[in-house]
Order: C-alpha cells, then structure tokens, then sequence
C-alpha cells in the first residue's frame, strides 16, 4: 500500500470522534442521525467526520438515497495492522543482527594481533 | 530474544546483548557498527548513507535500501535526548512524524547490557488514553484482524 494511503487511514484514526464512530459501527450500520445521537455535535459536524472516513475508505455508504446508513469496511484497516507487524520484526530482526555483530567485534578484538 | 508486547500505541522490546553497555551504546551510534545491523535481513544500509549528528536535536538519518529491488526507505529522525552510556533517544520526522524511540542502556554487572527500547507514537494516533480505549474497542471486534498481530 502506498505511503500516502496509509498516512490517509492513520489520519482518520486519529481523531477520538472517528474512532467513537468506528466503534459504533463495529456492531453494526447506523444512519448518519443515529450516529450523531451520542455525540454533543451538529449532524453537519459529523457528516464531516464521516467524510474522512469514507475517504479512508475505513467506511462505506449505503445506496438507499433516504437514508444511506454508514457501515465499516474493517478489511481496510489491514495496511495499517501490517504496518505495525512489519515495525515490530524490523526491529527484532535489527535487534538480532546487532547481537551478532557484537559477538563478531569482541571475538576479533580477543585475537592476538598478528 | 525480543518480547514486542501487545500493545498497539506504544511498543518495547527488551534485549541482552553479551558485551558491556559502552560498546553496545557506540555501534547504536556509530555509522561504522550501525552499517553491519541497521538494514533487517534483506535489506542494507550503507553507510555513506547514514547521518549521525550526536546532539540534541542533531540529526539521526538512515536510508535502507532494499537488496533485491534497490528500492530506499529513508528515515529521517532527530536526537531528543543522549545521555552515554545509559540512554539514547531519537525522534522520526517525515514518515512517521513523531514517533519517538528511547533506548535504555543498562549494565547488568556480569559483563551483559540489557536494553530496553521503547517507541511511543506508534503510529503517533495510538498515543493518546482516548485513543488506547476508542482503539482497543474497535479493534477488538475486528477479531479476525487482530488475530494478525500476534
């Protein structure tokens, strides 16, 4: 996945509300009233918020022109879950490659000069 | 061995190396020891490719480059706080703004260092408490998701 992508997912995640709603929708699609309801903001406000969402791609929108309720796309987290995963064996394997080097230093530095 | 915890904001890994702190300290600070570690199997980094400013807010720069394609990954940080033998830490810029690495340097008196390291803005949305709880609720209904991290 593009950097750009990923920057875009990471953006959207990083706003409590988003979040708020991401976890609203994890239990199943809500209209853009039903969604607002918990929240002390104008609907205007939160169609923002969805609005980055959507852009994320992290939601979508139903076809019904009424009431178009939002529901998750939660396969599109997946980039930024392997972006972590990718992170943490990066640094093992960094970690792992360091441990060999110091070995191979102090070996060389135990030789006698010749 | 490496222990990554669980925790999706915030990561640390814990390390013994068998050689005293010094030496462990200089090849984290050191183009010519970083060259043979920094790049992860696959990947190298070469060491007219790496900037070591040892101050606080020198730079840290290092650009891998992929084996197999060529292909750079620049990373570009700055030292927030050096302390030697006993403590580094560094700052991304770019990329991943704002994450923050730590090392902890500790000798444990048989010869062997045990490091710490520990990244905070991981990415920088996982930092916040609203961010662990909204997070962890959304994540932990996207079950098979999680899964994937471990």
């Amino acid at each position: 996945m593009a950097a750009d992508e990923l920057s875009l997912t990471f953006a959207a995640l990083a706003d409590p509300t988003r979040r708020a709603i991401l976890s609203r929708l994890a239990d199943g699609e809500a209209t853009v009233n039903e969604l607002a309801e918990p929240f002390d903001m104008s609907l205007q406000a939160v169609s923002k918020h969805l609005q980055v969402l959507e852009r994320a791609g992290l939601i979508s929108k139903g076809r019904d022109a009424q009431y178009r309720p939002c529901r998750l796309e939660p396969a599109s987290i997946d980039p930024a879950i392997d972006w972590l995963e990718q992170h943490r064996r990066m640094w093992t394997e960094r970690f792992d490659r360091l441990s060999d080097h110091l070995e191979s230093i102090q070996r060389r530095e135990k030789e006698p000069p010749p | 061995m490496s222990q990554p915890d669980t925790d999706l904001h915030e990561i640390t890994f814990e390390r013994v190396y068998q050689a005293p702190r010094e030496l462990v300290f200089e090849c984290m600070t050191t183009p010519e020891h970083l060259t043979h570690f920094w790049g992860p199997p696959g990947m190298s980094t070469p060491i007219e490719n790496i900037t070591i400013d040892l101050r606080v807010g020198g730079a840290f720069d290092t650009t891998m480059v992929n084996d197999e394609t060529g292909e750079q990954f620049a990373n570009l940080a700055e030292y927030v706080e050096i302390d030697p033998p006993a403590r580094l830490a560094f700052r991304e810029k770019g990329n991943a703004e704002g994450m923050t690495t730590t090392i902890d340097f500790i000798d444990q008196g048989d010869g062997t260092t045990l490091t710490i390291t520990h990244q905070i803005n991981v990415p920088a949305m996982f930092a916040s408490p609203e961010a662990q709880a909204g997070m962890r609720s959304s994540f932990d209904r996207f079950d098979g998701y999680l899964a994937a991290l471990g």
